[in-house]
């Protein structure tokens, strides 16, 4: 065999046993290291994960959303809004929609509540294809609810048919549950109470002249920005969001949230780099007798460099594999649990996420580069600084 | 010659090439695994796309607990501020939250 | 000549207060296959003399020949290479690794010259036989008795031996007692 080869593996045989015979210390860092890894790795797969489901998803929200302010907060948009809005050149359609929030005071949940024309909205007459049970009903019916999962849930537990809310006056409202949004759109409708336009006026005492905002579709997607512009001319109290603005949010809001974990990630990190280079840079007196010796035994600096190389790289590269991994599966089978509590809040209602980890070779690229690399540097630096010391001096003192 | 036992020949590379081979296996059923899913979940994106169109979705319904973190998208800066001007919002996903693009639409084009 | 000094002098610490001149204009010539034996006080440089012929130290000035070669000109790379191929080492407090095993510790200096495991394995045992220490191969060198310590560290030294077939090419390798 080639002398070169077989050297090197005769280093990696020394550098495994060397290992080896500092089991605790060597396994200690790792679990250590790996578990900073992991959570490195986790927040970056689920932030991910969430900002490409909200992407996808939101490819086929309305063009433009308007919505009204009065003092600073949102309040009901006249139906007339939309008559103007739906005289501007290039509105195809103005769909008025009432969506509001209503909060269980029996299990302190907040629901979410859309009254909605479905006959009037885009691929409306498909949303059957993502109930799981049941169907939408005919138009023009009433006193019917479509809802998400949890909703279901709650209206089991009470053990009634109907889902019964209170108007601002206390009265009573029941609604018949004639579907239940399937599980895969569980990030989008699982707190969701779909009903008739009308019957949502009736529960929240909305004016018939009034809707919570306006779904605006135009007939040039080219046009979106011009024809918001207009809009936003036209009705000056008015706040137009764009699909485009959207998407922008929701890219900053996650690029933000995950920035703010990995500001708290990277001062775990550093604390870590921290430690890892007091342990390898003050190198304990046996370490450095170790070098001299090696090196008086006709060891090459490059020798004992592949040898410090090889640990380093065998530690970090089997936390980064290990966290990573772990990561992967606490993302993808236990739907990120660990983050729950930070994610979610106080919320009573939590989604199955589902969440698919994109696996994208930066992602990972990035965590090595934010992991492995010091940890690496802060092994091998210290050690070649004490190996290239001539034996000469490194010699006075044994 | 002086016998040499087979157990001075065993290298711990030898250990380690195996433990690689078991993790290349592992990471294969979970890479395919992960294919699997990867399908399924490119094959259902139309359902939420649909759920998306047919409702006039903006948002995930991953926090819950308020308006301004169940729909960040179509919130106001301000909202999680109206309790008193000088709260920092209460909820804990608050803090997680950026408030929407400033400026709206009349930046639009600037 | 195996080993040729001229006028070598070793000054330590030089020009500080806590300068020691160890070794003055020594001269000193030794032939192959010789056994040699240095004499003296303690304190009188002889360390210093066979840190100096082992290259493990360079003089503060004169000449010297170690196996063909000139120390003096050689960067630190050549002499490790120098080292391991020529010279055995048998410090005075032995330097074995206490972690290591006795078998581990006498083939530290094989490592480096990508023997095969089994030519490694070979030399080490015939080593081990030897010196009547092979029923401590596995012990870890820090938990055996001084004298056995003592003969672990000779056979470290002499485990870079060339093999007989290149005996005439190599010369054969200097141990020194340090
Ligand atoms: N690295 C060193 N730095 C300074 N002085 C040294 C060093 N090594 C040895 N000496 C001094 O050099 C002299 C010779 O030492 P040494 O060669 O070790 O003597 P010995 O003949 O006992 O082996 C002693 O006085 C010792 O104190
Ligand atoms: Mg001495």
């Amino acid at each position: 065999m080639n002398g070169g080869l077989t050297k090197h593996l005769n280093i990696i045989d020394y550098t495994l046993s060397s290992l080896w015979r500092r089991r605790a210390r060597n396994a200690s860092v790792l679990i250590v290291f790996a578990g900073v890894i992991f959570l490195v790795a986790s927040f970056q797969f689920v932030t991910e994960a969430l900002t490409e489901t909200a992407l996808d998803s939101l490819r086929t929200a309305p063009e433009i959303t308007i919505q009204r302010l009065s003092a600073g907060r949102q309040t009901e948009v006249p139906l007339d809004y939309g008559e103007q809005v739906a005289s501007i050149h290039g509105v195809r359609e103005v769909v008025p929609r009432i969506w509001g929030y209503y909060f269980d005071e029996v299990t302190g949940a907040n629901l979410t509540v859309i009254g909605v024309d479905l006959e009037r909205m885009p691929l409306g007459e498909k949303l059957n294809l993502t109930l799981a049970e049941g169907e939408v009903p005919e138009p023009g019916a009433s006193g019917w609810v479509l809802v998400g999962r949890s909703i279901k849930r709650i209206v089991e537990s009470k053990g009634t048919a109907y889902l019964s809310l209170f108007r601002p006056d206390l009265s009573q409202a029941s609604y018949a549950i004639t579907g239940v949004f399937d599980a895969v759109t569980d990030v989008l409708t699982n707190d969701l109470i779909v009903m008739d336009i009308g019957d949502a006026r009736d529960l929240f005492h909305i004016s018939p002249a009034a809707a919570t905002d306006l779904c605006v579709y135009v007939a040039n997607l080219e046009e979106v920005p011009n024809i918001a512009r207009k809009i936003a001319a036209a009705l000056p109290d008015a706040r137009v969001l764009t699909r485009s603005q959207i998407s922008q949010t929701y890219q900053v809001v996650f690029g933000w949230r995950s920035g703010f974990a990995s500001v708290c990630l990277l001062t775990a990190l550093a604390a870590f780099v921290i430690f890892a280079w007091d342990k390898a840079s003050g190198l304990s007196p046996e370490e450095r007798r170790e070098i001299t010796i090696l090196k008086i035994l006709g060891w090459e600096t490059s020798d004992i460099l592949a040898v410090r190389f090889w640990e380093g790289a065998l530690v970090a590269g089997g936390a980064f594999i290990a966290g990573c991994t772990g990561a992967y599966i606490h993302v993808a089978y236990f739907d990120a649990s660990l983050f729950r509590s930070v994610m979610v809040g106080w919320s009573v209602i939590h989604p199955s996420l589902r969440l698919v980890p994109s696996l994208q070779v930066s992602t990972l690229l990035l965590i090595f580069c934010f992991t492995v690399l010091p940890y690496m540097a802060a092994t091998v630096i210290p050690a070649w600084r004490s190996a290239i010391v001539p034996t000469d001096s490194a010699l006075s003192g044994m | 010659m002086s016998p040499v036992s087979d157990k001075v020949l065993r290298r711990p590379l030898h250990v380690l090439v195996l433990l690689l081979a078991c993790l290349a296996a592992v990471h294969a059923v979970l890479y395919s695994h992960y294919r699997h899913r990867l399908a399924e979940y490119e094959a259902r994106s139309d359902l939420r796309q649909i759920a998306t169109a047919a409702l006039g979705l903006s948002d995930l319904c991953i926090a819950t607990e308020a308006r301004y973190t169940r729909h960040p998208a179509a919130s106001d800066a301000v909202v999680p501020f109206m309790d008193h001007p000088g709260a920092i919002e209460h909820f804990p996903t608050g803090s997680f939250w950026a408030p929407p693009i400033p400026g709206g639409i009349r930046e639009v084009g600037k | 000549m195996l080993i040729e000094l001229e006028g070598v002098t070793k000054i330590y610490n030089q020009g500080q207060i806590n300068e020691v001149v160890a070794l003055r204009d020594i001269d000193l010539r030794i032939k192959e296959h010789t056994l040699n034996c240095l004499r003296g006080a303690s304190g009188c440089g002889k360390s210093t003399l066979l840190s100096i012929i082992g290259c493990v130290i360079q003089p503060t000035s004169g000449r010297t020949a170690i196996a063909g070669l000139q120390p003096a000109r050689m960067p630190d790379r050549f002499l490790t290479v120098h080292r391991r191929r020529c010279i055995g080492f048998i410090f005075q407090n032995y330097n074995i690794l206490p972690a290591l095993t006795v078998r581990e510790n006498i083939t530290l200096p094989l490592v480096p010259l990508g023997l095969s495991r089994r030519a490694m394995a070979e030399r080490v045992e015939r080593l081990l036989q030897q010196f009547s220490i092979g029923h401590r191969g596995n012990f870890p060198a820090g938990r055996i008795s001084g004298g056995e310590l003592q003969r672990v560290a000779i056979a470290r030294a002499l485990v870079n031996d060339p093999p007989p077939s290149s005996w005439q090419t190599n010369p054969r390798p200097i141990s020194t007692a340090v």
